[in-house]
């Protein structure tokens, strides 16, 4: 008699991930985020995504999302409930902001499209290849990290003062940094940059 | 996507109506209307409707898990592929109650060991509390191992502490089910408020509504000199009863019946209830 003891599928977090990866496909493209200056929003849709995933692949309840999560239930509601029409409507400019929670409808929106298509169910997670040519090299995320707030075009002397101490590949940032030509314009182009260098 | 059917393209997709043994009188107890000559006979269909999705409730000790398990072994030793999802019982410990009642129904333990696979979701939280985790090690198992038949063990272990969510949780293996093509027994659990002879069980009529049928196993205890007269039995002694409340699939027996679990752990249907007494009571 053969016996099964362990899950053979549906991780929640791999779920979850794929959702949130789709959130970022509906938004642009997580280029897009970063050239708008709205990388804030990404804690929103992880958490959104988790929702989502929770609330309709595990069956929670609000109580349960809550807990797993350290939100509160009327979060983990508003974000379940949202109206995703809305929320679509106000990212393609049609409506002003809508009274109901933004990344809860994305992240709807984008396990809607997830579903439709078969996708959420697939083994791999698949990254898009602008995705890939940031998320692949982890320097790019501490370095995001590390000019949160800063306000772009942006001079030598304040990534200096920001990024000092940071070796990235083996190089270290402030000779990277005497290398570039300033000032520069957004953050994704200090990436592109900083990645040429390497 | 297909939004509408007309009626007569279902009829390539309509399963055929038969019965899956259960290795008790419950074959004989749901039948189909057949048309012979001018006349139209009754036929047991031999088994719970093929392709069905079955309620077995009831009362703690009723006899649920009996039932359930005697239907897996009579299916593997007919050689057909079982998927037993055991939710309350640990898996070593169904192993022996499969193998005692095997010898007892003298089926041939070696075929019946080969023909069953068992996931243990009593001892792992994520498939006992993720409904996706489990559906999804269920799909792997339905389709490596092709098993036709699915038993849950029970259903009512996966929404044990949120019975809110048992509508939502149920349709989705019941969908599922259907969708793997699956003869699927659910077994479900009474609470303490319910009336033990009806379908309602834990999530109200949730698993009743959805599901194709209920088969509802009592129990009643003889503990004075009415039922000694009535039912013929010992003061203290236990008269077991089981009844088809309902099916949407095809005809079946109405009438409350009474069975026995023999001292091997097998399910014995005897009588009808009101001809058990008429034999027995005084």
């Amino acid at each position: 008699m053969e016996i099964i003891a362990k899950p053979k599928g549906g991780n929640v977090d791999k779920m979850a991930e794929k959702v949130f990866l789709e959130c970022l496909n509906i938004l642009g493209g997580l280029r897009k985020l970063v050239e708008y200056r709205n990388l804030t929003w990404l804690p929103s849709l992880a958490e959104a995504s988790y929702v989502i995933v929770l609330k309709n692949e595990a069956f929670k309840t609000y109580a349960e999302i809550a807990k797993e999560l350290g939100i509160t239930e009327q979060t983990a509601k508003n974000i379940a409930t949202a109206d995703e029409t809305k929320v679509k409507k106000y990212l393609e400019g049609e409506l002003e902001k809508p009274n109901e929670h933004v990344a809860g409808g994305i992240a709807k929106l984008a396990y809607k499209k997830l579903k439709e298509e078969g996708r959420l169910d697939e083994e791999e997670v698949v990254i898009g290849n602008e995705e890939m040519e940031v998320l692949d090299i982890d320097w790019a995320v501490h370095v995001l990290a590390k000019i949160k707030g800063l306000d772009f075009p942006v001079g030598k002397d304040e990534l200096m003062e920001r990024l000092k101490g940071m070796i990235i590949k083996g190089k270290k940032i402030e000779d990277i940094l005497e290398s570039l030509e300033y000032p520069i314009k957004t953050p994704a182009e200090l990436l592109h940059k900083i990645k040429e260098k390497l | 996507m297909v939004e509408y059917y007309e009626l007569r393209e279902l009829e390539t997709k309509a399963p055929k109506l038969f019965g899956i043994p259960t290795g008790t009188k419950l074959d004989e107890m749901f039948y189909k209307i057949e048309k012979e000559g001018d006349r139209y006979v009754r036929k047991p269909l031999g088994g719970i409707p093929h392709l069905s999705v079955m309620n077995l409730t009831g009362v703690p000790d009723s006899g649920k898990s009996v039932l359930a398990e005697q239907f897996a072994i009579t299916q593997a030793n007919l050689g057909y592929k079982v998927l037993f999802v055991t939710v309350e019982s640990p898996a070593h410990f169904l192993y022996t109650a499969l193998k005692q009642k095997s010898e007892a129904l003298n089926a041939n333990f070696e075929k019946v060991e080969k023909n069953i696979v068992v996931i243990d979701a009593s001892e792992n939280d994520e498939l006992r509390e993720n409904p996706k985790a489990l559906m999804d090690t269920m799909a792997y198992a339905i389709k490596e191992k092709k098993t036709t038949n699915t038993i849950i063990d029970s259903i009512t272990g996966l929404y044990e502490h949120k019975e809110v969510m048992a509508r939502q949780i149920v349709r989705q293996f019941f969908n599922f089910l259907k969708k793997f093509r699956q003869t699927g027994i659910f077994v479900s659990q009474k609470r303490s408020a319910q009336a033990s002879e009806t379908a309602e069980a834990a999530g109200g009529l949730a698993v009743a509504h959805i599901v194709d049928g209920t088969i509802v196993l009592d129990k009643k205890l003889i503990e004075s000199r009415w039922d000694v007269s009535l039912y013929g039995l010992p003061i203290g002694s236990v008269l077991r009863t089981i009844r088809i409340d309902g099916c949407r699939l095809t005809g079946h027996d109405s009438q409350t019946w009474v069975f026995e679990i023999t001292e091997f752990g097998t399910i014995d249907i005897i009588a009808p209830l009101n001809e058990y007494i008429k034999s027995r009571g005084k």
